[in-house]
C-alpha cells in the first residue's frame, strides 16, 4: 500500500530544477495511480486521492441504520477525521494537502438521505420513468476561495464567532457545527505545518529541507490568516481542496487568472517570484487535485481575460501532463496565440485537456432566465458539464436526470396496449402527457431535497465559501444561498429521437411493417434472423446527428418539449422563498449505463438494455462519414438554452492534426462548433489502435488520461463498463462501415484518385 | 440538374483549404487500378455486397437492411446536394473552407458541377475541384473557370507511357494544366505514391520542375499510398491489383522530400 511521507529519497547534494521536480511528481503519480488502479479504481474523477492503508475512519453513526445526519453528526465525526488525519508530506512537492477518502462515502450503502424524511410517492413516479432525482445529493456548486483569501480561516472563525452572538436559539446548531469544523480545520492545518517542520529537519538533501521548512512556515501562517504571496494563495487554495473532499468531496476551482494573479503579478513586482516557479507551484496544485479550473473568456468590459498566467497554467498542465480539468472559455476577442496554443497541446499530449465553452451561448442562455450580463458572466465552468457563479448559488448541477428513453418506453407501451390510433403523431401526444408527469415529479422531488437536506447533509465546507451564508446563519439548501438555479437534466435524447423518426418513416411512410408487427419484434428483442433484418431497417433509419434529418427534427421537438416543461417549473414553485429557477440541459454523466439497463429495445434498433446514447450525442453509426460537422450541428439544435449545457463529447483521431495546417483546421473546427450555438466542447484525442490496446491490458498505459464525460480519468483507473464507453465513441470516430444510413455505399475519401 | 452521387463527405479536411465538404460524382474516364474509389469509375451505379453485414436472412430480393448490399451512388439534384453544403457554412467561414467536387471525375458532368458553383457561389460557399485534366479544355474550362481552388493529378511525367496505366494519355492533361495555371485561380497539383508506377524520384522530379514554372501553384503535394481499398475491390467482386502494397515509411517519404527539395520556387508537401 502506498506510502505517505516522501522523505530523504535523494542524495544530500542532489540539486533539482523546477521540472526536474514535476517529473519525479508525475512519475510518482503514475505509480500511485497504478496502485489505486489495483486496488479497484473508481468510474470518476481522480480527486487528487491517496491510496494509504494508515487512516481508517470508522464511523460513528447517530442513526440505527448506521448513519449520519444533520449538523452535529456531520460536525463532529469530520472533526474527529481532521484530528486523527495523517499529514502526506512529499519533500519534492512545493504544497502538502493530499485527502485520503471522503467522510460522505464511510456512511452504509442506502442511508444518505434521512428516513424521517421519506418521499414513497414521489419514488414511484422516479422508478416508473427512471428519474434520477437527485434527492440526498450534496455539493455540485461552486465555492467562491476568494472569500477565503480575503479573510483567512481566522477570519471566517470570528465572523461565524461574531454572527453567532447575534442570532437566536434557531442558528445556535448551524454557528456550533460551522465554529466547531472551522477551528478543527485550523488546528489541523497548524498540526501539518508543525510536522512538516519536523521532516525539514530530517530530510538530508539541502534543497528539499529548505523547501519543506518553507513549507512548514507557509502552512503555520496560513491556517489562520489570510495568503500574502502566490505561493501561499496556492497552497490555500490546496488546503480548502482537501478539507472540503474530505468533508463531501465537494470542490471545484474557479476562473483561475481572477484568484491568483493579483498575488502573482504583485510577487513578480516585488522580485520574489520567476516564472518557472510560478509555473511549478500550479503544476503541484493540478497534481493536488483534479478540480476544474476556467481560463480566458471575457472580463466585465467585455475585454480579454487572458493574461501571461493564463499561458503559465497551460505550460503548468502540459509540463505535469496527467488529467487536468481546464476549460478555455471561447468568446470573439480571445488571444488568438493562446487559443492556438491550446489545441496545440490538446492535440500533442492527447489527455483530454483542455476543453472549450462557449461565452456567448452560455451568457445569452443565463440571461434568456432574466439575470443581468455581468451575473451571467461570472458563471464559470467547474464541473462535469456546469456553471455556477462561485459563492452566489445552490444548483443541484448534475446530479438530476430524467431518463427521456424511459419517458418515450412508458409511452409506446400505453399506446400499443389501447385500442387508439397508432402512429408517431400519437405516441407523441401520449409522450407529452407522461414527460410533464416525470418533469413535474422531478420539480416536487427537488423542493423536497431542499426543505430536508439539512437534516440529512448539511453543506458544512462549502457553506463557508458562500457570499452572505454566515451572516444568514443557515445552511445553502435553507435559504443561505444567493440564488437558487437548479439544473435537470435530460438523458437518452438520441435514443427517443430516433425512435420516433423511426416509426415515422419504417410504418407511417413507407408502410414497411404495421406497429403490431414491430411491437411483436420490440417485444422478443428483435430475436432470430427475421428480428435482426427487421432490427437493422430500423437501426438505418433517419437518425439525429445526420444533418436536418427526420431525426434530427425530432430531436428538436422533444429538447423543445422539454426546455418547456422545466421551465413551467419555476412558475409551479414560485412561491417558495427561495426564488427556485429551474435550468434544462441535456447530459447523462456516466448513467448511459445505467439508464440503459432497464430499458427494453427500442423502435430505432437499439436491443434491451443497451446503454443509451452519451449526453446530448448522438447514437453510434449516426452518420456514415461521422462527420464532426454534421454532429455538432445537430447537438447544436438541441440546447435548450438558459444557461446549462447539452455538451459535445467529441472523440478525435490525432492524426488529423499532425502539422501546422491541421491545428489551423482545429482551431478552427473548435470555433465553428462553438459558433453554431454549442456551448461545451468535450475532446478526446485518442489513437484508437492505442486506446483498444489498454482496454485488453489497461496497466500497461497507466498515464493513458481520457475524457470521460465531462471530467478526465487515468483510463487504468475505469471499471470495464466505463472503459467500454470510451472505446465505443472512440470505434465511431473513423467507422469502418462502408454504408451511410440509408444503405448507399460510402467512398472511404481517399486523398488519391 | 442531376448527377449520380457516390457520397458526400463532411468535415473534409484533406479536399483543399479548410474544413470541406467534399461531393463524390459517379463516373471516370480512366481507370487507375490503384483506385481507392473503384465503385466510382463506372458511369452508372454499381453494387457493393460487403460480406461481413449479411445477416443471412435470405431476404436479399425484398431489399437488403444490413448495409450488406448497396449501391454505389444515388441520383440527387444540386439542390438536394446544397442541402448538405450549406449545413457547414459556419465552418467554412472560420476555417476558409468551402465544398470540393471530385469523383469518379467530376468534370464528365460539367453542368452538373458548374450549377452546383453557381448555388455554391450564391450561397457564399467558395468551391474547389478536384479533376484527372484530361478532358478537352473547352469542356473544362468553363467549369475551371467558376472554381475558387483547383486540384488536379499528375501521375506520370511525358515520359512513362499513361495509357497503359489509366486508359488516357497524358500530354492533354499536362496541356490543360498549362492553360487552367493562367486562369488566376490558386492550384494544387498532386502525385499518388503507386508501387511501381509513379514512386520514382526521377517520375516526380520531373514533374514537380515542370509546375514550378507555373503560375498560381500553391503547392505540389506528393500522397502517400492508402492502402485501404481491399474491401471495396471485395464488395465489387474485383481483383485488388496492390493487396501486398503498403504505405510508405517515413523514412521513404523523407527520401523524395529531400530528392524534391533543390526544385525552386515550388512548395513540396510530401506524404
Amino acid at each position: 500500500m502506498g506510502k505517505i511521507h516522501f522523505i530523504n529519497e535523494f542524495p544530500a547534494e542532489r540539486r533539482f530544477s523546477y521540472d526536474e521536480r514535476i517529473a519525479l511528481l508525475r512519475k510518482r503519480k503514475i505509480a500511485q495511480t497504478e496502485e489505486k488502479a489495483k486496488a479497484g479504481g473508481a468510474d470518476e474523477d481522480d480527486y487528487g486521492l491517496i491510496e494509504q492503508d494508515e487512516f481508517h475512519y470508522k464511523l460513528k453513526p447517530n442513526h440505527p441504520n448506521g448513519s449520519i445526519y444533520g449538523y452535529k453528526a456531520w460536525s463532529e465525526n469530520y472533526c474527529t477525521i481532521l484530528e486523527q488525519h495523517p499529514i502526506y508530506v512529499d519533500a519534492l512537492d512545493a504544497f502538502t494537502a493530499k485527502g485520503f477518502f471522503f467522510l460522505e462515502r464511510l456512511r452504509p450503502a442506502g442511508t444518505k438521505w434521512n428516513p424521517d424524511y421519506a418521499y414513497p410517492d414521489l419514488q414511484a413516479i422516479f422508478d416508473r420513468y427512471q428519474v434520477i432525482s437527485g434527492i440526498d445529493n450534496c455539493h455540485h456548486f461552486t465555492p467562491d476561495l476568494q472569500i477565503g483569501f480575503e479573510k483567512g480561516w481566522g477570519g471566517i472563525l470570528a465572523e461565524l464567532k461574531d454572527e453567532r452572538e447575534k442570532h437566536d436559539e434557531s442558528h445556535r446548531e448551524f454557528y456550533d457545527a460551522e465554529i466547531a469544523v472551522v477551528e478543527h480545520i485550523i488546528a489541523f492545518i497548524r498540526r501539518a505545518g508543525e510536522e512538516i517542520l519536523a521532516f525539514a529537519k530530517e530530510e538530508r538533501n539541502a534543497q528539499l529541507a529548505e523547501n519543506l521548512r518553507t513549507m512548514g512556515e507557509i502552512d503555520l501562517r496560513i491556517a489562520s490568516e489570510p495568503p500574502r504571496t502566490f505561493r501561499e494563495a496556492v497552497q490555500w487554495s490546496c488546503w480548502f481542496s482537501m478539507v472540503s473532499r474530505t468533508y463531501n468531496r465537494g470542490s471545484a476551482g474557479g476562473q483561475l487568472e481572477d484568484l491568483f494573479n493579483p498575488f502573482y503579478e504583485r510577487d513578480v513586482a516585488a522580485g520574489r517570484l520567476a516564472d518557472d516557479e510560478a509555473v511549478f507551484y500550479l503544476a503541484c496544485m493540478f497534481l493536488q487535485d483534479s478540480r476544474y479550473w476556467q481560463l480566458s473568456g471575457p472580463d466585465e468590459k467585455d475585454n480579454d481575460r487572458t493574461c501571461h498566467l493564463s499561458y503559465l497554467a497551460l505550460e503548468a498542465a502540459d509540463k505535469l501532463n496527467v488529467a487536468t480539468n481546464l476549460t478555455i472559455r471561447v468568446h470573439d476577442k480571445i488571444d488568438p496565440r493562446f487559443f492556438r496554443r491550446s489545441v496545440e497541446l490538446l492535440f500533442k499530449n492527447k489527455q483530454g485537456w483542455p476543453r472549450y465553452s462557449s461565452d456567448k451561448a452560455l451568457m445569452d442562455g443565463f440571461m434568456r432566465c432574466g439575470y443581468p450580463k455581468e451575473l451571467a458572466r461570472r458563471r464559470v465552468a467547474a464541473g462535469c458539464h456546469w456553471m455556477c457563479i462561485p459563492g452566489m448559488e445552490y444548483t443541484m448541477n448534475d446530479t438530476i436526470k430524467v431518463n427521456l428513453a424511459m419517458v418515450f418506453e412508458v409511452a409506446w407501451n400505453e399506446m400499443m396496449s389501447g385500442e387508439g390510433e397508432k402512429s408517431a403523431e400519437a405516441l407523441w401526444k401520449l409522450y407529452e402527457k407522461h414527460l410533464k408527469i416525470a418533469v413535474d415529479a422531478t420539480g416536487r422531488g427537488v423542493m423536497h431535497h431542499l426543505n430536508h437536506q439539512t437534516k440529512s447533509q448539511p453543506e458544512l465546507i462549502l457553506n463557508l465559501m458562500q457570499h452572505g451564508l454566515v451572516k444568514k446563519g443557515v445552511n445553502i439548501t435553507d435559504g443561505g444561498a444567493n440564488y437558487y438555479n437548479i439544473c435537470i437534466d435530460g438523458a437518452g435524447i438520441a435514443v427517443a429521437a430516433d425512435s420516433f423518426a423511426a416509426l415515422e418513416q419504417r410504418c407511417d411512410v413507407e408502410k414497411k411493417l404495421s406497429y403490431g408487427e414491430l411491437k411483436r419484434y420490440i417485444d422478443a428483442d428483435y430475436a432470430g434472423k427475421d428480428g435482426e433484418r427487421i432490427r437493422q431497417m430500423m437501426l438505418h433509419s433517419a437518425r439525429y446527428g445526420g444533418g436536418d434529418t427526420a431525426g434530427d427534427r425530432w430531436a428538436v421537438r422533444i429538447s423543445k418539449l422539454w426546455t418547456s416543461l422545466v421551465r413551467d417549473l419555476v412558475k409551479q414553485h414560485a412561491d417558495d422563498p427561495r426564488h427556485v429557477n429551474f435550468i434544462p440541459g441535456l447530459f447523462s454523466w456516466s448513467n448511459t449505463i445505467l439508464l440503459g439497463s432497464l430499458l427494453k429495445a427500442t423502435p430505432n434498433g437499439r436491443k434491451a438494455g443497451e446503454p443509451i446514447n452519451h449526453g446530448a450525442n448522438p447514437n453510434s453509426g449516426f452518420r456514415a462519414d461521422g462527420a464532426v460537422t454534421a454532429m455538432c450541428n445537430s447537438i447544436a439544435s438541441v440546447q435548450p438554452g438558459h444557461g446549462n449545457t447539452a455538451p459535445v463529447q467529441l472523440e478525435v483521431d490525432p492524426m488529423i492534426a499532425n502539422d501546422a495546417e491541421g491545428i489551423d483546421k482545429m482551431c478552427a473546427m473548435v470555433r465553428g462548433i462553438l459558433k453554431s450555438g454549442n456551448t461545451l466542447l468535450n475532446i478526446n484525442i485518442i489513437d484508437a489502435k492505442r486506446i483498444l490496446e489498454a482496454d485488453k491490458d489497461p496497466l500497461k498505459f497507466p498515464d493513458l488520461v481520457v475524457r470521460v464525460t465531462g471530467f478526465t480519468a487515468f483510463f487504468a483507473m475505469l471499471s470495464p463498463k466505463f472503459r467500454k464507453l470510451v472505446v465505443d465513441r472512440v470505434k465511431s470516430v473513423n467507422p469502418v462501415a462502408t454504408t451511410s444510413a440509408d444503405g448507399r455505399a460510402v467512398s472511404m475519401k481517399p486523398p488519391q484518385r | 440538374m442531376k448527377a449520380f452521387v457516390t457520397d458526400i463527405q463532411r468535415f473534409s479536411l484533406t479536399d483543399g483549404p479548410g474544413i470541406r465538404t467534399t461531393v463524390f460524382l459517379q463516373g471516370c474516364n480512366m481507370h487507375c487500378p490503384w483506385c481507392h474509389n473503384p465503385e466510382t469509375i463506372p458511369m452508372k451505379p454499381v453494387e457493393l455486397f460487403y460480406r461481413e453485414k449479411c445477416i443471412g436472412c435470405g431476404k436479399c430480393a425484398e431489399g437488403c437492411t444490413s448495409g450488406a448490399r448497396v449501391m454505389s451512388s444515388r441520383e440527387m439534384t444540386v439542390g438536394d446536394v446544397m442541402r448538405e453544403i450549406v449545413q457547414d457554412k459556419v465552418y467554412y467561414a472560420e476555417s476558409g473552407g468551402g465544398a470540393t467536387v471530385s469523383g469518379g471525375e467530376p468534370m464528365l458532368h460539367p453542368g452538373f458541377v458548374a450549377a452546383l458553383a453557381d448555388a455554391c457561389h450564391a450561397e457564399g460557399v467558395s468551391v474547389a475541384v478536384e479533376t484527372n485534366m484530361s478532358l478537352p479544355w473547352q469542356t473544362i474550362r468553363p467549369v475551371l473557370e467558376r472554381m475558387d481552388f483547383i486540384m488536379c493529378d499528375l501521375k506520370l511525367n511525358l515520359t512513362i507511357p499513361h495509357m497503359e496505366q489509366t486508359g488516357v494519355d497524358n500530354p492533354t492533361i499536362f496541356n490543360s494544366i498549362g492553360r487552367a495555371s493562367k486562369l488566376g485561380i490558386p492550384m494544387v497539383v498532386r502525385t499518388p505514391l503507386v508501387p511501381g508506377v509513379t514512386d520514382t524520384v526521377e517520375n516526380l522530379h520531373a514533374i514537380a520542375e515542370y509546375i514550378a514554372k507555373m503560375d498560381n501553384i500553391v503547392r505540389y503535394e506528393v500522397l502517400n499510398f492508402n492502402p485501404l481499398v481491399g474491401a471495396k475491390c471485395e464488395a465489387l467482386g474485383v481483383e485488388n491489383a496492390f493487396a501486398d502494397a503498403k504505405p510508405y515509411s517515413a523514412g521513404e517519404l523523407a527520401k523524395f522530400r529531400d530528392a524534391l527539395a533543390d526544385v525552386k520556387g515550388l512548395e513540396v508537401k510530401v506524404g
